[in-house]
């Protein structure tokens, strides 16, 4: 399980950015991008112990892209704003719509979705992390008691 | 007997409503809650479901742009919205069993009637 | 970009911002966070007053989210009553979270306190935003981080009580959100169309094609919001939940969290069934008589209750049936007080609740029957409590009479003279179990029996606040209540 897991986790984790980048041009998109991405950092850490994956992505390092996550996107929204449309405006704000199909067409979407896949991976991992965590601290005191 | 056809003839939207109850009767009346949370899901998978039924066109085919062509699409509006759907009831999901834990930790137990009784006895 | 019109999304994304930046400072300057989240409300409180002057001005102002026009974009809309909602909505809780910098050190573990300012900004983002939208599904959305939100503020204090309260609260939450959304689901299928406009269109030919599905999304409805917001047999969550809460949470959700499905209620009641359909199905009657067994319900259960916040939340479930009464009697006058009331009822409710907190932050106790002379200790605390009493009652100078007035004309005005005998019963009742505490407080024989601490100055200043803002909703309403009567006449 330990050999099949270090193998397959950068495949798992390159399809997760395959996801996350297609997300105006195939189904998919940031959530499921970011969960299949998270998941990776999940399996790891769960085939080996705690400290195996907190190399990969520690505690603190998720909690700070959970919030830089959404604040991109908020932020990104706020840009509309400046550039003279409504609040998450595409087209009347301006960004650069290329032919439809390629990549960095739709304006806004792409970078969106991308801030949307970095804070979906990191809260899987974050949600992970509080959970382990607490269960080790509960599970040393219980072995104290007896 | 034309209910009966309509119901054939529109069976997803039968299936979707029977699951609503079964969900819901379930959250209402098991003690249980782990039970409770998977009747959740299974009540908002439900309406889901009608959701996406209501979206389908027949004879239409998935609706991403390939090419320059006249083609009958699916509704795409029910699927955008179902995703976030889909997104709020797993957010839902993790609180409650993050709750439960919780809550197992201090009572000792996941079975409503006996929390009420440790309650009632303090 | 002329700023004036970006003002609906601002007010929204303001506490939003804040509540992402929060976790991020709390880590450096826990302080810092706090000022944080003060000055987003204060932002946010300022940029409403702005709103309110500018639609009063210039009419009501439609926002399309993205630049998207309606039917393809969300559409949010800010008129005058929709801005006096986020007007309540956000003064009240800028004044909560002022109490609440102080009095969470002490109910709380300290690493759980920047999380608790993050859910706090999230609720009123939340809130604010479900005042302003046109749309059904944003306003799913925003009721489910609505509910997620109000349920973690309850349980964030991880008590035996809070877990059990707060997961009663989210199962029960969670069934009115199932419902909601098929009910969504419901009216989709027959028009087509999710923005409130274009729905009350579409729905006055729809009504007569696919009555069935008409009529189930509204009864789903009125299941979904009386659940949310403790209508009359779908209360049984409120009171472990608001009286096991931290107080500020408590005054939070007492004060604004129920009024917000009332309000919502009532925007789907007229902005989106058709006049044809509450004409033709008895809506407003069932409401109607929900609420009435819900006031003299909430006020019977309060008497019986030893607990001070457990009798306060019962209270509450009387007092927000008095705005499903207005939204049932279908009439002008009486909408205009179910209205009133809520701006009344936040900032009562809210009050009493900071009392209450205040008293247990400085002597730990909260039985009713331990209060005996705490008046005489604790002066100002008390005094805040009876001028709270006197509003919750209907005594004149204070809100709580120009609500209860204006539903019990409206109620003889539309000939149902059954409901003025409920309105004044529940005054009665409400007087019976209010009154014995403020007497006891400050006439008993007794001197009191518990140790009190210091009262810190930002909590006084809190209380103080609060009985300026009763008095003022009770002696110079009138400018708010021609706002809500200009605003009626449109919708009759």
């Amino acid at each position: 399980m330990r050999i099949t897991a270090r193998l397959v986790a950068p495949f798992i984790q390159l399809y997760g950015i395959y996801v996350i980048v297609n997300g105006h041009l195939s189904p998919g998109g940031g959530f499921s991008g970011g969960a299949i991405f998270g998941s990776s950092l999940v399996l790891v850490a769960i085939s080996f112990n705690l400290e195996a994956g907190a190399k990969q992505i520690s505690h603190h390092t998720a909690s700070l892209l959970e919030s830089g996550g959404v604040l991109g996107f908020t932020l990104t929204g706020l840009a509309a704003v400046f550039f003279g449309g409504n609040y998450l405006a595409n087209r009347a704000a301006g960004f650069p719509l290329g032919q439809a199909g390629e990549f960095f067409s739709a304006g806004a979407i792409w970078i969106i979705t991308i801030f949307i896949g970095i804070k979906v991976a990191s809260t899987i991992t974050t949600l992970f992390y509080n959970i382990i965590e607490k269960e080790q601290t509960v599970g040393a005191t219980k072995r104290t008691d007896k | 007997m034309e209910l009966l056809s309509g119901l054939i003839n529109n069976y997803y939207y039968f299936v979707a409503i029977i699951l609503f109850v079964i969900g819901t009767h379930t959250m209402l009346t098991h003690s249980n809650m782990i039970k409770k949370v998977i009747a959740m899901n299974i009540m908002d998978a439900s309406v889901f479901l009608l959701f996406v039924a209501i979206g389908y066109v027949h004879g239409g085919r998935p609706p991403i742009i390939a090419g320059n062509e006249e083609v009958l699409y699916v509704n795409p509006l029910p699927g955008a919205l179902i995703l976030t759907g889909i997104v709020v009831a797993v957010s839902v999901t993790a609180y409650a069993l993050s709750l439960i834990v919780k809550i197992h930790r201090t009572y000792g137990t996941v079975d409503c009637d006996e929390i009420c009784k440790i309650r009632g006895d303090e | 970009m002329v700023l004036s019109e970006q003002l609906p999304a601002l007010i929204v994304i303001s506490p939003l911002i804040c509540a992402f930046l929060s976790p991020l400072l709390y880590r450096r300057h826990a302080r810092a966070s706090a000022y944080l989240v003060l000055l987003s409300l204060l932002l946010s409180l300022i940029m409403a007053a702005a709103l309110l002057i500018k639609v009063q001005r210039t009419g009501p102002l439609f926002y399309q989210m993205g630049s998207w026009p309606p039917p393809w974009g969300i559409e949010y809309v800010a008129d005058p009553l929709r801005v006096y909602m986020l007007l309540v909505v956000v003064a009240v809780s800028l004044w909560i979270f002022i109490y609440a910098i102080k009095d969470l050190e002490h109910e709380l573990r300290d690493e759980v306190i920047g999380w608790y300012y993050t859910l706090y900004s999230l609720l009123v983002a939340s809130m604010a935003a479900m005042t302003l939208t046109n749309d059904l599904f944003n306003l799913f959305v925003l009721m489910e981080i609505c509910a997620i939100t109000s349920c973690a503020i309850i349980t964030i204090k991880e008590d035996r009580e809070c877990l059990e309260a707060g997961f009663k609260y989210l199962v029960l939450s969670a069934m009115g959100t199932g419902c909601f959304l098929l009910g969504v689901a419901m009216l989709y299928m027959v028009t087509g169309h999710l923005n409130f406009g274009f729905l009350q269109e579409e729905l006055s030919t729809a009504v007569l094609n696919y009555p069935l599905n008409v009529f189930t999304a509204a009864a789903l409805f009125i299941v979904a919001f009386g659940t949310k917001a403790a209508l009359f047999p779908l209360h049984v969550w409120l009171p472990d939940a608001h009286a096991s809460a931290p107080s500020p949470s408590s005054a939070m959700l007492s004060g604004l969290v129920i009024k917000i499905y009332a309000f919502s209620l009532f925007i789907i009641f007229y902005r989106v069934f058709p006049r044809s359909l509450l004409d033709s199905l008895p809506l407003s009657e069932i409401v109607l008589w929900l609420a009435a067994f819900g006031v003299m319900f909430g006020s019977i259960y309060a008497m019986l209750q030893t607990d001070l916040k457990k009798m306060l939340a019962y209270s509450s479930i009387g007092q927000i049936a008095f705005i499903f009464l207005g939204i049932g009697l279908d009439q002008r006058l009486a909408l205009v007080g179910g209205l009133y009331h809520i701006a009344v009822h936040a900032i009562t409710k809210a009050m009493l609740f900071m009392a209450a907190g205040t008293i247990i932050y400085a002597t730990g106790v909260r039985k009713i029957s331990d209060l005996a002379g705490i008046g005489r200790v604790m002066p100002l605390v008390m005094v805040a409590f009876t001028i709270g009493s006197a509003s919750m009652i209907g005594i004149p100078g204070t809100g709580g009479l120009i609500s209860k007035w204006y539903l019990a004309l409206g109620a003889l005005e539309s000939g149902r003279s059954l409901f003025v005998l409920v309105i004044l019963l529940s005054s009665l009742l409400n007087a019976i179990y209010y009154m014995p505490i403020v007497i006891n407080s400050f006439m008993s024989q007794e001197d009191f029996g518990h140790g009190v601490k210091e009262v810190p100055k930002v909590l006084q200043s809190a209380l103080v606040i609060g009985m300026v803002f009763v008095a003022l909703t009770g002696i110079f309403s009138r400018p708010l209540i021609l706002l809500l009567e200009e605003q009626m006449a449109l919708f009759f």
